[in-house]
């Protein structure tokens, strides 16, 4: 316990930011990736469908690991190449944040695709006609009437996603990048105590999630007006 | 009856839903205080027809008209047809005021809120005049009290009560009713029938999607009976239900008479 304390730094400082840095960094890429795989899903042209399709179909059909290695790795190499072909760009270094970060926000959109599509599709379609009734203009009713019933009806699944993805960032371990639980398991390993500094990583987990699912419940609350409870 | 003033005009709606023609031309004309019930089997296209006024449905062919302004019309990129202009369309709809048979209120907001979301981001009404005359309006159709309440604690009666009081809000020129009282329990019939009484006495332009023959008959001063996408009957509805020219006509009376 006594090097816990001494090491505190390195792994609950340097190393927690960085997994919280990589988590919340990828949670506004894969939202992103999400509500545009959503409304490429939703929309009425055949290769957009076909774009999602592929996009959810495949990412959600591979761990997560071997796309994190794929990606990073083979993304480089691929980036590099086409800048050459084109003649459009020299060498790009992919920094490890930048991809770690990418990678997961990629990966997790696909999940988010399916959160934000099936959320759209509870909102009654009666209600959106009801708003086109009024003289409403489509940018009024997905603000006024769509996302705000979008958001209520995401949450629950986008709180799931969300602590799977702040598990997944402990991946970033492998390209490299200092997370907690890089820094834990090599401390860990050199002061031959694994246990205790893995222990300690695992804790920081678990008050992280336990923050996310307060934080989301009060957010899920305040926008559930006018959902009636049985 | 000219139609130089009259609050809408519609001529010889088309529309096909795939190779299924389900308006094979219809026209109506209505003007200001008229109140026309339209009625006709399911299947029939009433339904339909009032959903190509406000163009919740596109029409395929044919002119709406609004106080003598036609909504302009040309085809798409498919051949399909659509509105020149979505600025005025979404204008006159704001003329057209709906009321649909499953309410839809927007379950997030308020009976209150329901009532002014529209008048306050759409005709752009101060907030506080629009809270005014929304409690006015909720208070003529009987359900101020529950003005805080959201629409999944009303029951389906006070809930299109509602509905018409949202609808009222925009002060339309029309009101489209679409089977106003098809989805509430018998019990519950009255209360909304009496609302629309009351409009239709206030001198209020209605047209009337509806199987309440009762409502047809002594309050509208014009019927029109659909069948298969046109129109089999027409006319004053004191000679119609007594004296039903069309063998479909008196057909459908005595099936839906009780």
């Amino acid at each position: 316990m006594q090097n816990i304390w001494e090491y505190r730094d390195l792994i609950f400082i340097k190393g927690g930011l960085l997994t919280i840095e990589v988590g919340l960094g990828s949670l506004v890429i894969a939202t992103l990736f999400g509500l545009l795989g959503a409304w490429a899903k939703l929309a009425s042209n055949i290769l957009l469908n076909t774009l999602a399709m592929g996009y959810t179909t495949i990412i959600r059909g591979i761990p997560d690991l071997v796309l994190m290695m794929i990606i990073f790795f083979e993304g480089q190499i691929f980036l590099n190449y086409s800048g050459e072909v084109l003649g459009l760009w020299g060498y790009v270094e992919i920094s490890p944040l930048t991809a770690g970060i990418g990678t997961i926000g990629f990966i997790m959109g696909a999940y988010y695709t399916e959160t934000f599509r099936g959320a759209f599709l509870s909102i009654p379609n009666g209600q959106i006609e009801a708003g086109i009734a009024c003289g409403m203009s489509r940018a009024l009713i997905f603000r006024r009437i769509i996302w705000p019933q979008l958001v209520r009806y995401a949450l629950p699944s986008f709180t799931n996603n969300w602590l799977v993805q702040l598990k997944t960032t402990a991946l970033v371990s492998i390209i490299g990048l200092q997370d907690i639980v890089y820094n834990a398991n090599a401390i860990g390993r050199k002061l031959r105590e694994p246990f205790t500094f893995l222990f300690a990583a695992l804790l920081f987990y678990l008050v992280l999630t336990a923050v996310s699912e307060i934080l989301l419940r009060s957010l899920e609350k305040k926008y559930s007006a006018g959902v009636r409870r049985v | 009856m000219s139609q130089a003033n009259a609050t809408l005009v519609v001529e010889d709606i088309h529309k096909s839903f795939g190779a299924v023609e389900v308006l094979k031309g219809i026209s109506l004309t209505a003007h200001k205080g008229d109140v026309v019930s339209i009625l006709g089997s399911s299947g029939s296209g009433k339904s339909t027809f009032l959903r190509c006024i406000n163009l919740l449905e596109t029409p395929n062919s044919g002119i709406v008209s609004v106080n003598g302004e036609v909504i302009e019309m040309r085809s798409g990129k498919n051949g399909e047809p659509m509105a020149v202009n979505r600025k005025q369309v979404e204008r006159l709809r704001t003329r057209l005021a709906m009321v649909f048979q499953s309410f839809n209120l927007w379950s997030h907001m308020t009976v209150l809120q329901n009532v002014i979301e529209a008048p306050i981001h759409v005709l752009g009404v101060p907030k506080a005049e629009a809270t005014e005359q929304a409690k006015a309006l909720l208070d003529k159709v009987g359900i101020l009290e529950r003005m805080d309440y959201y629409p999944a604690h009303l029951s389906g009666g006070q809930q299109q009560r509602v509905a018409i009081a949202r609808a009222l809000a925009m002060n339309p020129d029309v009101m489209l009713f679409d089977e106003p009282t098809s989805a509430l329990d018998p019990e519950l019939v009255g209360e909304v029938l009496k609302v629309m009484r009351d409009l239709a006495d206030e001198g209020r332009t209605m047209l009337v999607v509806t199987h309440e023959m009762s409502f047809a008959r002594d309050v509208s001063n014009k019927v029109m009976f659909l069948h298969q996408g046109r129109v089999e009957e027409e006319g004053d509805p004191q000679q119609m239900f007594s004296a039903p020219k069309t063998e479909r006509f008196k057909g459908f009376l005595a099936n839906t008479r009780t």
